[in-house]
Protein backbone atom coordinates (compact mmCIF):
# COMPACT_ATOMS: atom_id res chain seq x y z
CA UNK A 1 0.00 0.00 0.00
CA UNK A 2 2.38 2.41 1.02
CA UNK A 3 4.65 2.05 -2.58
CA UNK A 4 1.52 2.56 -4.44
CA UNK A 5 0.90 5.99 -2.35
CA UNK A 6 3.97 6.77 -3.48
CA UNK A 7 3.70 6.00 -7.14
CA UNK A 8 0.58 8.13 -6.97
CA UNK A 9 2.25 10.77 -5.41
CA UNK A 10 4.49 11.16 -8.02
CA UNK A 11 1.95 11.07 -11.00
CA UNK A 12 0.39 14.30 -8.16
CA UNK A 13 4.18 15.88 -8.24
CA UNK A 14 4.22 15.82 -12.12
CA UNK A 15 0.07 17.77 -12.00
CA UNK A 16 1.91 19.89 -9.56
CA UNK A 17 4.82 20.78 -11.80
CA UNK A 18 2.86 21.48 -14.40
CA UNK A 19 0.56 23.80 -12.80
CA UNK A 20 3.56 25.49 -11.45
CA UNK A 21 5.69 25.95 -14.00
CA UNK A 22 4.54 29.04 -15.19
CA UNK A 23 6.98 30.70 -12.68
CA UNK A 24 9.85 28.69 -14.06
CA UNK A 25 11.71 31.74 -15.92
CA UNK A 26 14.95 30.70 -18.28
CA UNK A 27 18.09 32.21 -17.17
CA UNK A 28 18.92 33.48 -20.25
CA UNK A 29 21.26 36.91 -21.26
CA UNK A 30 18.94 38.96 -22.97
CA UNK A 31 16.14 36.72 -24.02
CA UNK A 32 13.21 36.54 -22.44
CA UNK A 33 8.99 36.72 -22.42
CA UNK A 34 7.62 38.64 -25.63
CA UNK A 35 5.24 40.96 -23.47
CA UNK A 36 1.53 40.87 -23.97
CA UNK A 37 0.28 43.67 -26.05
CA UNK A 38 -3.54 43.60 -25.85
CA UNK A 39 -4.05 46.67 -23.68
CA UNK A 40 -1.68 48.52 -25.55
CA UNK A 41 -2.81 47.28 -28.73
CA UNK A 42 -6.53 49.13 -28.49
CA UNK A 43 -4.65 52.55 -27.48
CA UNK A 44 -3.02 52.54 -30.19
CA UNK A 45 -5.06 51.61 -33.91
CA UNK A 46 -3.51 54.51 -35.33
CA UNK A 47 -0.29 53.87 -35.45
CA UNK A 48 -0.53 50.11 -35.18
CA UNK A 49 2.44 48.37 -34.20
CA UNK A 50 4.55 51.49 -33.57
CA UNK A 51 2.16 52.36 -31.42
CA UNK A 52 2.02 48.99 -29.52
CA UNK A 53 5.87 49.51 -28.95
CA UNK A 54 5.99 52.62 -27.41
CA UNK A 55 2.86 51.83 -25.22
CA UNK A 56 5.05 49.09 -24.21
CA UNK A 57 8.14 50.83 -23.63
CA UNK A 58 9.93 48.35 -25.39
CA UNK A 59 10.48 47.21 -28.77
CA UNK A 60 11.70 43.17 -28.79
CA UNK A 61 13.93 42.81 -31.89
CA UNK A 62 14.72 38.83 -33.03
CA UNK A 63 17.99 37.93 -34.24
CA UNK A 64 20.11 35.18 -34.71
CA UNK A 65 23.36 35.66 -32.60
CA UNK A 66 25.82 33.07 -34.38
CA UNK A 67 27.48 35.65 -37.51
CA UNK A 68 30.15 37.93 -36.00
CA UNK A 69 30.54 40.85 -36.70
CA UNK A 70 27.09 41.01 -37.34
CA UNK A 71 25.72 39.18 -34.00
CA UNK A 72 26.87 36.93 -31.69
CA UNK A 73 26.90 36.12 -27.97
CA UNK A 74 30.41 37.49 -26.09
CA UNK A 75 32.15 35.70 -23.26
CA UNK A 76 29.77 37.36 -21.20
CA UNK A 77 26.54 36.33 -22.36
CA UNK A 78 26.03 39.97 -23.80
CA UNK A 79 24.83 40.42 -27.51
CA UNK A 80 27.58 41.73 -29.48
CA UNK A 81 28.29 43.26 -32.94
CA UNK A 82 27.35 45.70 -35.57
CA UNK A 83 23.29 45.06 -35.87
CA UNK A 84 23.41 44.78 -31.96
CA UNK A 85 24.67 48.22 -31.31
CA UNK A 86 22.54 49.48 -34.35
CA UNK A 87 19.49 48.07 -32.57
CA UNK A 88 20.18 49.79 -29.20
CA UNK A 89 20.78 52.84 -31.40
CA UNK A 90 17.67 52.52 -32.85
CA UNK A 91 15.87 51.87 -29.87
CA UNK A 92 17.60 55.02 -28.39
CA UNK A 93 16.11 57.20 -30.71
CA UNK A 94 12.09 55.42 -30.41
CA UNK A 95 12.77 56.18 -26.85
CA UNK A 96 11.84 52.63 -25.84
CA UNK A 97 13.81 49.34 -23.94
CA UNK A 98 15.38 46.68 -26.16
CA UNK A 99 14.57 43.34 -25.78
CA UNK A 100 16.76 40.91 -28.18
CA UNK A 101 15.45 37.43 -28.64
CA UNK A 102 17.51 34.74 -30.66
CA UNK A 103 16.53 32.35 -32.62
CA UNK A 104 17.53 30.46 -35.57
CA UNK A 105 17.34 32.56 -38.65
CA UNK A 106 15.20 30.60 -40.07
CA UNK A 107 12.45 30.97 -37.65
CA UNK A 108 12.81 34.99 -38.10
CA UNK A 109 10.43 35.41 -40.63
CA UNK A 110 7.59 33.05 -38.87
CA UNK A 111 7.86 34.65 -35.74
CA UNK A 112 7.49 38.17 -37.49
CA UNK A 113 4.44 37.51 -38.77
CA UNK A 114 2.83 35.36 -35.73
CA UNK A 115 3.77 38.98 -33.85
CA UNK A 116 6.77 37.10 -30.97
CA UNK A 117 8.29 39.54 -32.37
CA UNK A 118 8.72 43.69 -33.21
CA UNK A 119 11.50 43.47 -35.75
CA UNK A 120 14.07 41.21 -36.98
CA UNK A 121 17.31 42.96 -37.50
CA UNK A 122 19.68 39.94 -38.47
CA UNK A 123 21.70 41.18 -41.52
CA UNK A 124 18.95 40.43 -43.24
CA UNK A 125 18.62 41.48 -46.92
CA UNK A 126 15.47 43.08 -48.47
CA UNK A 127 14.82 40.65 -50.98
CA UNK A 128 12.07 40.71 -53.18
CA UNK A 129 10.88 37.26 -52.03
CA UNK A 130 11.17 38.26 -49.00
CA UNK A 131 9.27 41.59 -49.10
CA UNK A 132 6.37 39.66 -50.21
CA UNK A 133 5.92 38.36 -46.75
CA UNK A 134 7.24 41.08 -44.87
CA UNK A 135 8.00 45.17 -44.44
CA UNK A 136 11.76 45.98 -44.78
CA UNK A 137 13.13 49.26 -43.61
CA UNK A 138 15.65 51.22 -45.86
CA UNK A 139 18.68 49.68 -46.31
CA UNK A 140 21.08 50.45 -43.54
CA UNK A 141 24.32 48.68 -45.19
CA UNK A 142 24.74 47.13 -48.59
CA UNK A 143 25.58 43.94 -49.08
CA UNK A 144 28.57 42.41 -51.00
CA UNK A 145 29.47 38.39 -50.76
CA UNK A 146 32.84 36.27 -50.68
CA UNK A 147 34.10 33.57 -51.92
CA UNK A 148 36.18 31.87 -49.52
CA UNK A 149 38.60 28.62 -50.63
CA UNK A 150 41.55 26.79 -48.85
CA UNK A 151 44.49 28.45 -48.19
CA UNK A 152 46.13 26.34 -51.29
CA UNK A 153 43.21 27.07 -53.29
CA UNK A 154 44.20 27.90 -57.10
CA UNK A 155 40.49 28.32 -58.17
CA UNK A 156 40.40 31.69 -59.51
CA UNK A 157 37.34 33.77 -60.19
CA UNK A 158 36.24 36.99 -61.75
CA UNK A 159 32.79 36.90 -61.35
CA UNK A 160 29.94 34.61 -59.40
CA UNK A 161 29.40 32.10 -62.08
CA UNK A 162 32.83 31.47 -62.14
CA UNK A 163 32.67 29.20 -59.33
CA UNK A 164 30.37 27.13 -61.83
CA UNK A 165 31.16 23.13 -61.58
CA UNK A 166 32.57 23.83 -57.97
CA UNK A 167 31.59 22.13 -54.70
CA UNK A 168 29.99 25.42 -52.92
CA UNK A 169 28.48 25.71 -49.44
CA UNK A 170 26.45 28.72 -48.12
CA UNK A 171 24.53 29.27 -45.60
CA UNK A 172 20.61 27.76 -45.13
CA UNK A 173 18.17 30.12 -45.79
CA UNK A 174 20.53 32.95 -46.44
CA UNK A 175 20.22 34.81 -49.81
CA UNK A 176 23.55 33.81 -51.00
CA UNK A 177 22.24 30.06 -50.76
CA UNK A 178 19.39 31.17 -52.71
CA UNK A 179 22.15 32.51 -55.48
CA UNK A 180 23.65 29.17 -55.43
CA UNK A 181 20.78 27.32 -55.95
CA UNK A 182 19.35 29.69 -58.78
CA UNK A 183 22.37 30.95 -60.60
CA UNK A 184 24.52 28.06 -60.62
CA UNK A 185 22.58 24.63 -59.55
CA UNK A 186 19.20 25.70 -61.84
CA UNK A 187 20.79 27.33 -64.45
CA UNK A 188 22.79 23.68 -65.05
CA UNK A 189 26.66 25.27 -64.07
CA UNK A 190 26.69 23.15 -61.09
CA UNK A 191 25.10 19.76 -60.36
CA UNK A 192 22.99 19.77 -57.73
CA UNK A 193 24.67 17.28 -55.45
CA UNK A 194 27.90 19.83 -55.53
CA UNK A 195 25.76 22.43 -53.45
CA UNK A 196 26.01 22.11 -49.85
CA UNK A 197 23.71 24.24 -46.87
CA UNK A 198 25.17 24.72 -43.50
CA UNK A 199 23.52 25.41 -40.50
CA UNK A 200 26.04 27.97 -39.35
CA UNK A 201 28.93 29.96 -41.50
CA UNK A 202 31.65 28.70 -39.60
CA UNK A 203 30.75 25.13 -40.08
CA UNK A 204 31.30 25.92 -44.12
CA UNK A 205 34.06 27.74 -43.13
CA UNK A 206 35.35 24.47 -41.32
CA UNK A 207 34.45 22.30 -44.29
CA UNK A 208 36.64 24.33 -46.74
CA UNK A 209 39.38 24.37 -44.42
CA UNK A 210 39.47 20.79 -44.50
CA UNK A 211 38.82 20.49 -48.29
CA UNK A 212 35.61 18.70 -48.15
CA UNK A 213 34.03 21.73 -50.28
CA UNK A 214 35.89 23.99 -52.58
CA UNK A 215 34.04 27.22 -52.21
CA UNK A 216 31.73 28.73 -49.48
CA UNK A 217 29.70 31.62 -50.20
CA UNK A 218 28.75 34.04 -47.69
CA UNK A 219 28.02 37.75 -46.51
CA UNK A 220 31.56 39.53 -47.41
CA UNK A 221 32.24 40.51 -43.48
CA UNK A 222 31.32 37.47 -41.67
CA UNK A 223 33.72 35.88 -44.61
CA UNK A 224 36.33 38.26 -43.76
CA UNK A 225 36.73 37.39 -40.14
CA UNK A 226 36.32 33.79 -40.55
CA UNK A 227 38.98 33.80 -43.19
CA UNK A 228 41.05 35.23 -40.99
CA UNK A 229 40.62 33.08 -38.00
CA UNK A 230 40.38 29.70 -40.19
CA UNK A 231 43.28 30.46 -42.49
CA UNK A 232 40.96 31.02 -45.72
CA UNK A 233 41.80 32.90 -48.83
CA UNK A 234 39.22 35.02 -49.79
CA UNK A 235 38.69 34.69 -53.90
CA UNK A 236 36.70 37.24 -54.42
CA UNK A 237 34.39 40.52 -53.24
CA UNK A 238 31.67 40.55 -55.24
CA UNK A 239 28.13 42.44 -55.28
CA UNK A 240 27.76 39.92 -58.68
CA UNK A 241 25.52 37.60 -56.25
CA UNK A 242 23.54 40.04 -54.51
CA UNK A 243 20.60 41.89 -55.00
CA UNK A 244 19.50 43.90 -52.16
CA UNK A 245 20.97 45.93 -49.01
CA UNK A 246 20.74 44.49 -45.70
CA UNK A 247 17.79 46.12 -43.86
CA UNK A 248 15.09 45.76 -40.91
CA UNK A 249 12.28 43.47 -41.50
CA UNK A 250 8.96 44.51 -39.74
CA UNK A 251 5.46 42.99 -40.25
CA UNK A 252 3.70 43.53 -43.53
CA UNK A 253 1.77 46.37 -43.46
CA UNK A 254 2.95 48.09 -40.50
CA UNK A 255 3.62 51.52 -42.51
CA UNK A 256 3.97 53.86 -39.28
CA UNK A 257 6.47 51.59 -38.16
CA UNK A 258 8.22 52.08 -41.40
CA UNK A 259 8.05 55.47 -41.97
CA UNK A 260 9.71 55.75 -38.38
CA UNK A 261 12.33 53.66 -38.94
CA UNK A 262 13.58 54.66 -42.08
CA UNK A 263 13.71 58.35 -40.72
CA UNK A 264 15.81 56.88 -37.77
CA UNK A 265 18.01 54.99 -40.34
CA UNK A 266 18.39 58.29 -42.51
CA UNK A 267 19.48 60.11 -39.37
CA UNK A 268 22.05 57.50 -38.23
CA UNK A 269 23.56 57.17 -41.62
CA UNK A 270 23.27 61.16 -41.86
CA UNK A 271 25.02 61.61 -38.30
CA UNK A 272 27.75 59.52 -38.58
CA UNK A 273 26.27 56.91 -36.37
CA UNK A 274 26.37 53.93 -38.55
CA UNK A 275 29.71 54.96 -39.94
CA UNK A 276 30.63 54.81 -36.22
CA UNK A 277 29.44 51.45 -34.95
CA UNK A 278 30.94 49.92 -38.67
CA UNK A 279 34.16 50.87 -36.73
CA UNK A 280 33.35 49.77 -33.29
CA UNK A 281 33.07 46.16 -34.85
CA UNK A 282 35.30 46.40 -37.37
CA UNK A 283 33.22 46.49 -40.59
CA UNK A 284 34.67 47.69 -43.54
CA UNK A 285 33.54 50.38 -45.62
CA UNK A 286 31.63 48.54 -49.13
CA UNK A 287 30.57 51.49 -50.29
CA UNK B 1 44.95 30.80 -23.42
CA UNK B 2 45.42 27.14 -23.03
CA UNK B 3 43.77 24.30 -23.16
CA UNK B 4 42.73 23.87 -19.69
CA UNK B 5 41.36 27.09 -19.33
CA UNK B 6 39.29 27.67 -22.84
CA UNK B 7 37.93 24.39 -21.54
CA UNK B 8 37.26 26.08 -17.96
CA UNK B 9 35.77 28.82 -19.70
CA UNK B 10 33.85 26.89 -22.06
CA UNK B 11 32.24 24.93 -18.87
CA UNK B 12 31.02 27.79 -17.13
CA UNK B 13 29.60 29.65 -20.11
CA UNK B 14 27.67 26.41 -20.64
CA UNK B 15 26.58 25.73 -17.54
CA UNK B 16 24.56 28.86 -17.28
CA UNK B 17 22.29 27.20 -20.15
CA UNK B 18 22.13 24.23 -18.15
CA UNK B 19 18.92 25.20 -15.84
CA UNK B 20 17.19 26.05 -19.14
CA UNK B 21 17.87 22.49 -20.41
CA UNK B 22 16.65 20.71 -17.11
CA UNK B 23 13.68 22.18 -16.60
CA UNK B 24 12.76 22.22 -20.00
CA UNK B 25 13.53 18.31 -19.63
CA UNK B 26 11.46 18.22 -16.31
CA UNK B 27 8.82 19.96 -17.64
CA UNK B 28 8.41 17.65 -20.69
CA UNK B 29 8.93 14.57 -19.14
CA UNK B 30 5.95 15.35 -16.66
CA UNK B 31 3.46 16.62 -18.85
CA UNK B 32 4.44 13.90 -20.60
CA UNK B 33 3.89 11.15 -18.19
CA UNK B 34 0.85 12.74 -17.24
CA UNK B 35 -0.74 12.35 -21.13
CA UNK B 36 1.01 9.15 -21.49
CA UNK B 37 -0.27 7.60 -18.84
CA UNK B 38 -3.87 8.77 -19.39
CA UNK B 39 -3.47 7.85 -23.09
CA UNK B 40 -2.27 4.78 -22.22
CA UNK B 41 -5.18 4.04 -19.55
CA UNK B 42 -7.82 5.27 -22.47
CA UNK B 43 -6.22 3.23 -25.47
CA UNK B 44 -5.88 -0.23 -23.19
CA UNK B 45 -9.46 0.34 -21.27
CA UNK B 46 -11.35 2.99 -22.92
CA UNK B 47 -14.29 3.31 -25.04
CA UNK B 48 -13.86 2.27 -28.72
CA UNK B 49 -13.76 6.41 -29.43
CA UNK B 50 -11.84 7.16 -26.92
CA UNK B 51 -9.64 4.26 -27.29
CA UNK B 52 -9.54 5.51 -31.51
CA UNK B 53 -8.46 9.22 -30.02
CA UNK B 54 -5.50 7.87 -28.02
CA UNK B 55 -4.21 6.12 -31.13
CA UNK B 56 -4.64 9.15 -33.32
CA UNK B 57 -2.94 11.06 -30.66
CA UNK B 58 0.22 8.41 -30.97
CA UNK B 59 0.03 7.79 -34.31
CA UNK B 60 0.16 11.44 -35.31
CA UNK B 61 2.82 12.99 -32.92
CA UNK B 62 4.99 10.15 -33.47
CA UNK B 63 4.78 10.64 -37.19
CA UNK B 64 5.48 14.29 -36.98
CA UNK B 65 9.30 15.22 -35.99
CA UNK B 66 9.31 16.82 -32.92
CA UNK B 67 10.20 19.52 -33.75
CA UNK B 68 7.56 20.35 -36.32
CA UNK B 69 5.47 19.43 -33.03
CA UNK B 70 7.63 22.61 -31.29
CA UNK B 71 7.52 25.06 -33.78
CA UNK B 72 3.80 24.46 -35.07
CA UNK B 73 2.31 24.68 -31.21
CA UNK B 74 4.47 27.55 -30.69
CA UNK B 75 3.22 29.34 -33.43
CA UNK B 76 -0.35 27.81 -33.65
CA UNK B 77 -1.15 28.01 -29.84
CA UNK B 78 1.04 30.41 -28.80
CA UNK B 79 -0.89 33.04 -30.81
CA UNK B 80 -4.39 31.85 -29.02
CA UNK B 81 -3.19 31.81 -25.65
CA UNK B 82 0.42 34.00 -24.89
CA UNK B 83 2.75 31.81 -23.65
CA UNK B 84 6.87 32.46 -23.18
CA UNK B 85 8.89 30.91 -25.59
CA UNK B 86 10.08 29.18 -22.77
CA UNK B 87 6.89 27.61 -21.69
CA UNK B 88 5.72 26.85 -25.02
CA UNK B 89 8.74 24.86 -26.21
CA UNK B 90 8.41 22.70 -23.22
CA UNK B 91 4.84 22.09 -23.36
CA UNK B 92 5.29 20.98 -26.88
CA UNK B 93 8.27 18.77 -26.11
CA UNK B 94 6.07 17.17 -23.70
CA UNK B 95 3.24 17.28 -26.06
CA UNK B 96 5.47 14.86 -28.48
CA UNK B 97 7.12 12.97 -25.59
CA UNK B 98 3.29 11.86 -24.23
CA UNK B 99 2.96 9.75 -27.75
CA UNK B 100 5.92 7.85 -27.03
CA UNK B 101 5.50 7.60 -23.29
CA UNK B 102 1.64 6.28 -24.16
CA UNK B 103 3.41 3.14 -26.03
CA UNK B 104 5.83 2.83 -23.08
CA UNK B 105 3.17 1.97 -20.74
CA UNK B 106 0.53 0.74 -23.09
CA UNK B 107 2.85 -2.01 -23.56
CA UNK B 108 3.20 -2.14 -19.71
CA UNK B 109 -0.43 -1.57 -18.60
CA UNK B 110 -1.23 -5.01 -21.78
CA UNK B 111 1.70 -6.78 -19.60
CA UNK B 112 -0.27 -7.08 -16.27
CA UNK B 113 -2.08 -10.44 -15.72
CA UNK B 114 -5.70 -9.88 -17.40
CA UNK B 115 -6.72 -11.87 -13.76
CA UNK B 116 -5.62 -8.79 -11.94
CA UNK B 117 -8.34 -7.14 -13.44
CA UNK B 118 -10.99 -9.99 -13.25
CA UNK B 119 -9.98 -10.76 -9.52
CA UNK B 120 -10.18 -6.78 -8.31
CA UNK B 121 -13.77 -6.97 -10.30
CA UNK B 122 -14.27 -9.87 -8.33
CA UNK B 123 -13.81 -8.52 -4.99
CA UNK B 124 -16.25 -5.66 -5.69
CA UNK B 125 -14.05 -3.28 -7.27
CA UNK B 126 -15.20 -0.83 -10.28
CA UNK B 127 -13.07 -0.78 -13.19
CA UNK B 128 -11.81 2.41 -12.38
CA UNK B 129 -10.87 1.71 -9.65
CA UNK B 130 -9.10 -2.21 -10.28
CA UNK B 131 -7.47 0.33 -12.70
CA UNK B 132 -6.02 2.87 -10.38
CA UNK B 133 -5.31 0.51 -7.08
CA UNK B 134 -4.42 -2.81 -9.18
CA UNK B 135 -3.14 -2.57 -12.67
CA UNK B 136 -1.63 1.28 -12.81
CA UNK B 137 0.57 0.54 -9.74
CA UNK B 138 1.92 -2.48 -11.57
CA UNK B 139 2.00 -1.39 -15.06
CA UNK B 140 4.33 1.69 -13.63
CA UNK B 141 6.44 -0.67 -12.10
CA UNK B 142 6.37 -2.57 -15.41
CA UNK B 143 6.87 0.52 -17.48
CA UNK B 144 9.98 2.19 -15.78
CA UNK B 145 13.05 0.93 -18.09
CA UNK B 146 11.50 1.73 -21.10
CA UNK B 147 10.33 5.34 -19.68
CA UNK B 148 13.94 5.81 -18.15
CA UNK B 149 14.96 5.40 -21.79
CA UNK B 150 12.37 7.71 -23.09
CA UNK B 151 14.07 10.36 -20.36
CA UNK B 152 17.27 10.39 -21.88
CA UNK B 153 16.07 10.29 -25.31
CA UNK B 154 13.38 14.04 -24.03
CA UNK B 155 16.92 15.19 -22.70
CA UNK B 156 18.79 15.57 -25.89
CA UNK B 157 15.00 16.85 -27.44
CA UNK B 158 15.33 19.45 -25.39
CA UNK B 159 17.86 21.14 -27.45
CA UNK B 160 14.89 21.50 -30.29
CA UNK B 161 12.79 24.06 -28.16
CA UNK B 162 15.74 26.32 -29.72
CA UNK B 163 13.47 26.26 -32.97
CA UNK B 164 11.26 28.63 -31.06
CA UNK B 165 14.34 30.67 -29.02
CA UNK B 166 15.49 28.94 -26.00
CA UNK B 167 18.74 29.16 -25.61
CA UNK B 168 19.57 25.69 -24.29
CA UNK B 169 23.09 24.53 -23.63
CA UNK B 170 23.69 23.17 -27.10
CA UNK B 171 22.64 26.72 -28.34
CA UNK B 172 25.47 28.33 -26.28
CA UNK B 173 27.76 25.56 -27.27
CA UNK B 174 27.02 27.03 -30.95
CA UNK B 175 27.81 30.59 -29.73
CA UNK B 176 30.88 29.51 -28.19
CA UNK B 177 31.84 27.74 -31.70
CA UNK B 178 30.53 30.87 -33.45
CA UNK B 179 33.18 33.07 -31.26
CA UNK B 180 35.50 31.09 -31.01
CA UNK B 181 35.70 28.88 -33.89
CA UNK B 182 36.94 25.78 -31.78
CA UNK B 183 33.70 23.94 -32.35
CA UNK B 184 35.26 20.92 -30.93
CA UNK B 185 35.86 22.46 -27.54
CA UNK B 186 32.51 23.66 -27.88
CA UNK B 187 30.64 20.90 -28.62
CA UNK B 188 32.59 18.34 -26.60
CA UNK B 189 31.90 20.33 -23.75
CA UNK B 190 28.52 20.01 -24.32
CA UNK B 191 29.14 16.24 -25.19
CA UNK B 192 30.46 16.22 -21.68
CA UNK B 193 28.02 17.81 -20.32
CA UNK B 194 25.07 15.66 -21.73
CA UNK B 195 27.22 12.82 -20.64
CA UNK B 196 27.02 13.80 -17.26
CA UNK B 197 23.37 14.37 -17.26
CA UNK B 198 22.55 11.31 -18.79
CA UNK B 199 24.27 9.39 -16.82
CA UNK B 200 22.77 10.86 -13.24
CA UNK B 201 19.63 10.46 -15.17
CA UNK B 202 20.13 6.73 -15.35
CA UNK B 203 21.52 6.42 -12.00
CA UNK B 204 18.61 8.08 -10.55
CA UNK B 205 15.99 5.77 -12.00
CA UNK B 206 18.12 2.62 -12.20
CA UNK B 207 17.58 3.18 -8.00
CA UNK B 208 14.01 3.93 -8.22
CA UNK B 209 13.69 1.12 -10.30
CA UNK B 210 15.18 -1.18 -7.89
CA UNK B 211 12.95 0.66 -4.93
CA UNK B 212 9.67 -0.05 -7.07
CA UNK B 213 10.39 -3.42 -8.33
CA UNK B 214 7.98 -6.46 -8.53
CA UNK B 215 8.55 -9.29 -6.39
CA UNK B 216 7.77 -12.16 -9.58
Amino acid sequence: MRKQTVLWALVVIAALLLSGCTAVQPATGGAGQTGSADAAATAAVDEGLLGTIKERGKIIVGTSADYPPYESIDAEGKYVGFDMDLTRAVAEKLGVEVEIQDMPFDSLIAALQEGKIDAVIAAMQSTPERDETVDFSIDYRPTKDAFLGAADSAIELKTGTDAAGYSIGAQTGTVQEGWVQSALVGAGLTPADKAFSYERADQGGLDVANGRIDLLLIDAEPAIALADQLGLKILLITDSTTTAGKAIAIPDGESALKAELDKIIQGLNDDGTILQIEQANNLPDLN
Amino acid sequence: MPFLEKFYTTILFLLEGLGVTVSVTVIALAVGFVLGVLMAVLRVYGSRPLAALAAAYSVIVRAVPVVVTIFILYFVIASIINLTPFLAGALALGFASGAYQSEIFRGALQSVAPGQMTAARAIGMSRVQAIRHIILPQAVRLALPGWGNEATLVLKDSTLVFAVGVPEMLRRAQYVSSRTLEPFLAFGTAALLYLVLTMLTTFVLSRVEQRYRLLT
